[in-house]
């Protein structure tokens, strides 16, 4: 345990080495939420303005989803450093288990997407509202699983790419694939209605309800404006999701780094 | 002119060499066409916003293209490469201005593949507006690159450009018309719609949907006033770059 923690500590201090980075991100997910969704406001539908109310509210929970997403991903152009530069082979040599080395890599980066989440998730219950004290609970737990989820995802693809170039084509591939095919942007029924009019595949369809972004997002607003009404099975896919991603990476990393 | 056109030829083959970059922009552009700009185009009452999208989508690329030029000067004050331009025989103001056009020229090559998938889905109405509205992108790269090019040497600091950019990236892009028209920035905030009013951006994305005949929410009536905004941009920039390229170019100080 103390060994992970250890861990913890290393990956913490090289976080926020990146302090202009993550001022960087905060900007612009700031200027999403400030001008981008006040904007966005304006233009609504009818149809769709009787669904969401207000689109800056509707847009907040999506994007402390979002800000999770991309500070959690971090851990794994760190890990894709380490293959590239060798370092891997001293992180192999330190006292302790390779099983120890891969979950704390895999926490630390959910923990790290915690952190950078938190003045977003505040700003978020601050503009659109508070949460119950056991809704408080839900939320948090789930994106912590979700945290732990994506930071594996990331560490899978960092130990399967071998050169940056190949790091950074697969991590844009995987970012917009979740983020836009999801409900962070818009409402799921507007997917829905794409894929039953044809003009959308219905595999993408089904891959943006099971998309563990949606759900979280979608956990979010049920807490907060009603609406989706709140479903276990939100829950469980984030679930299912962060549990195959962070064994799957842990193994993953293992394995890997060894033959590295 | 023949140090020049070294200059350009280099920095463009340079941007090529960048391919996680080249591929990682494209997947965005794409991606933003079949997710972002299909859906939202159901959400939003403006007519026809899908085509409006598009087009300034395409200009969102090319700026971010264009800004890059400034990260390849600092990944060249990392490697000591600054050394070996400034011993080449080549004039300072030449080396800045081969590097500002050729900053401009690869984002345009670059992004000029997207444009066709871009022209692809809106289509062209005119093609004597289409040219004008191109010449107008091309300065308008130059312009970005010179901009990118006077931050990097006025600041120095890898961290702080860093930042600096993405700040002015999101504020440039959401400022502007390039994702919603120039009425409805004013109605959801006055001074949001000011300041869009006197983005280059706003006027690059107006003027190519002009060319390419996307003109249901054009925030200007005569297309010459943006261009002479962009011209304007173009010409400050190039010369602030060129001025202080000279001046600190010299004495390191790089971080």
């Amino acid at each position: 345990m103390r060994q992970i923690i250890n861990l913890l500590e290393h990956d913490f201090r090289n976080f926020f080495r990146y302090k202009w980075w993550l001022a960087g991100l905060i900007s612009m997910n700031l200027a999403d939420l400030f001008i981008m969704a006040i904007v966005y406001n304006r233009m609504l539908t009818p149809e769709i303005t009787q669904q969401i109310k207000s689109y800056f509210n509707f847009f907040a929970p999506g994007l402390t989803v979002t800000g999770l997403f991309a500070s959690a991903f971090m851990i794994g152009r760190e890990v894709n450093m380490e293959r590239r530069r060798e370092i891997h082979q001293y992180m192999l040599s330190l006292p302790m288990s390779r099983w120890e080395l891969a979950i704390g890599r895999v926490l630390s980066g959910g923990l790290r997407g915690m952190v950078y989440m938190s003045p977003l998730l505040a700003t978020c219950f601050i503009l659109v509202g508070f949460p119950s004290p056991a809704q408080f609970s839900i939320i948090l737990l789930v994106l912590f699983f979700l945290a732990m989820g994506i930071s594996g995802l990331s560490i899978a693809i960092a130990v399967s790419t071998s050169s940056l170039d190949k790091f950074i084509t697969a991590r844009g591939l995987v970012y917009y694939l979740l983020f836009f095919c999801s409900s962070v942007f818009y409402p799921f029924s507007l997917i829905q209605q794409l894929g039953q009019e044809g003009r959308f595949p219905m595999a993408l369809v089904t891959f943006a309800r099971i998309n563990p972004l949606s759900n979280a997002s979608d956990i979010i607003r049920s807490f907060l404006l009603g609406n989706p009404p709140f479903s276990l099975d939100m829950v469980v896919s984030v679930l299912v999701f962060s549990a195959l991603f962070t064994f799957s990476a842990a193994f993953a990393y293992i394995k890997l780094i060894e033959r590295a | 002119m023949r140090k020049v056109f070294l200059v350009v030829e280099r920095d463009v083959r340079l941007f090529f060499q960048y391919k996680a970059m080249v591929i990682m922009r494209a997947i965005w552009f794409v991606s933003q066409i079949a997710f972002f700009g299909l859906i939202a185009s159901r959400m939003v009452v403006i007519a026809d916003y899908f085509r409006y999208y598009v087009g300034g989508l395409a200009t969102m690329t090319l700026y971010s293209a264009a800004v890059f030029i400034g990260f390849d000067i600092y990944e060249e004050a990392e490697h000591g490469v600054f050394e070996y331009l400034l011993s080449l025989p080549v004039t300072r103001r030449e080396l800045v201005l081969g590097r500002s056009i050729g900053g401009g020229l690869r984002a345009f090559i670059y992004v000029g593949a997207l444009i066709c998938i871009s022209l692809y889905v809106i289509g062209v109405a005119n093609p004597l507006n289409f040219i004008l509205a191109l010449f107008s992108l091309f300065l308008f790269a130059f312009g970005v690159s010179g901009m990118s090019i006077t931050l990097a040497v006025a600041i120095k600091s890898s961290d702080r450009f860093d930042i600096l950019m993405g700040v002015l990236d999101a504020l440039m892009v959401r400022l502007s018309t390039a994702m919603y028209p120039l009425n409805i920035v004013k109605e959801a905030n006055p001074f949001y719609g000011w300041i869009a009013n006197f983005n280059p951006l706003t006027y690059a994305s107006d003027l190519f949907r002009w060319g390419a005949g996307v003109e249901a929410v054009l925030t200007f009536e005569n297309p010459l006033l943006p261009l002479l905004g962009i011209v304007l941009f173009f010409a400050f920039f190039t010369f602030v770059g060129i001025v202080l390229y000279d001046k600190r170019i010299e004495g390191g100080g790089w971080q």
